[in-house]
């Protein structure tokens, strides 16, 4: 029997570019509390990314980057973002040792740490929980749940998504 | 006239920051975004870029895969492979596959500007590591790049690979049926065929080969629950 439910074309919807996107999502959000954030990645085409999302919102800024958790662990201390967005695989020190390590570290003033990793696992993420973050997304989700994740662990409210599940739990 | 790329990457995050660093130069647009390797081949014949850029692990269809299918299809189209790693394997089969440039992602940053200018130019770009092999294979007199190469493996026909790749990502026969438009009976006599081709006896054998071949990519996780180093302040 002929195969049936052929796989659906996709529209071509060529990119619009990414100066579209941004002023989307300023237009979207019209009051917000302003969050220092420092970004973690070893991948800088990454972090690049994720600047362009989060500096579409107004009062949001990047104040640093770090390539690795040693490197956080100084940017942190020097910086004092209010959010950290991290990566858990990372060369000389993982996020989740770097986790434990700022919050440890600035056990009065603990920064609220939220994980945007490849790894959908809720093994995974319930280390990061553990280890202090606040929040856990996955990459692949997180053009769709990073806005709303930093929203969410500013105000020290937890957050977190993982690709198979279909709703976030906040 | 603009110089028009297509990109092809899983995660909307790296092609974002792709974007942001492409978008830059004058003269360079980006005229698509595709998510997965069957994607990425349905628009580039429909927006006939003229670079395109595709990331090596994509669901559906991986980046080797759609560079092969992309060449097929036009053999003027200029592909640039963008891996997270740079395996004597996955050079060989990114140079047999037809890409003209080749990037590490984690150095996208800082080369893929310079990979395009090239391509822009006719010329190809490689990492030097991938400059290095292709020379060794030349002065090694018609031997493998690679001494280390296995003995060469059975060939999968196009579509074979793609039942491959999507039995590996877990999908039922029923599942690749739909999504290559086949019916159920045809994706399991390639299944069959595919197993008997490689001698493998279950699905997991058959994730081992896709893995070993880079027909899917895997990241390990950090090992959990290790011990907290510590660091001098």
């Amino acid at each position: 029997m002929p195969g049936t439910g052929a796989h659906p074309a996709s529209p071509i919807i060529p990119s619009s570019g990414c100066e579209d996107f941004a002023q989307s999502c300023r237009r979207e959000q019209p009051e917000t509390m302003p969050v220092r954030i420092l970004l973690v990645d070893d991948h800088p085409i990454v972090r690049q990314g994720l600047r362009t999302l989060l500096e579409g919102r107004t009062g949001w800024e990047v104040i640093g980057e770090a390539s690795d958790g040693v490197e956080a662990l100084e940017k942190v201390e020097s910086l004092q973002p209010d959010v950290v967005v991290l990566d858990v695989t990372m060369p000389r020190m993982n996020g989740l040792e770097a986790c434990r390590l700022m919050q440890q570290r600035l056990n009065e003033n603990p920064v609220e740490i939220l994980f945007v990793t490849q790894h959908d696992s809720p093994q995974m993420m319930r280390e990061a929980l553990d280890a202090g973050a606040r929040g856990y997304v996955v990459k692949s989700n997180a053009a769709r749940d990073l806005l709303e994740a930093v929203e969410a662990v500013s105000q020290h409210r937890v957050f977190t998504a993982l690709a198979r599940s279909p709703q976030a739990s906040c | 006239m603009k110089l028009r790329i297509l990109l092809a990457d899983d995660h909307e995050i790296v092609r974002r920051g792709l974007c942001a660093l492409l978008q830059k130069h004058e003269g360079w647009e980006v005229c698509g975004e595709a998510s997965d390797g069957r994607e990425a081949v349905e628009m580039a014949k429909q927006l006939k870029p003229d670079v395109v850029i595709v990331d090596i692990g994509m669901p559906y269809l991986n980046g080797l895969d759609t560079t092969r299918q992309l060449l097929q299809h036009d053999p003027h189209f200029k592909v640039i492979v963008l891996t997270i790693t740079d395996s004597d394997q996955v050079i060989r089969e990114a140079l047999d596959a037809g890409a003209r440039g080749f990037v590490l992602k984690s150095d996208a940053a800082r080369d893929l500007v310079s990979a395009v200018e090239a391509l822009q130019s006719k010329r190809m770009f490689f990492t030097p590591r991938v400059n290095d092999l292709v020379l060794a294979g030349f002065l090694d007199k018609g031997h493998a790049i690679s001494r280390n190469e296995p003995p060469s493996l059975p060939t999968l026909t196009v579509r074979e690979r793609e039942v491959t790749q999507l039995l590996a990502e877990g999908k039922s026969s029923k599942e690749v049926a739909t999504l290559l438009n086949l019916s159920t009976k045809t994706v399991e006599t390639h299944r069959s065929n595919i197993m008997r081709k490689l001698s493998l006896h279950s699905i997991r054998d058959l994730v081992v080969y896709a893995i070993k071949n880079n027909i899917i990519q895997i990241q390990m996780p950090p090992q959990l629950h290790t011990e907290t180093p510590v660091l001098p302040h």
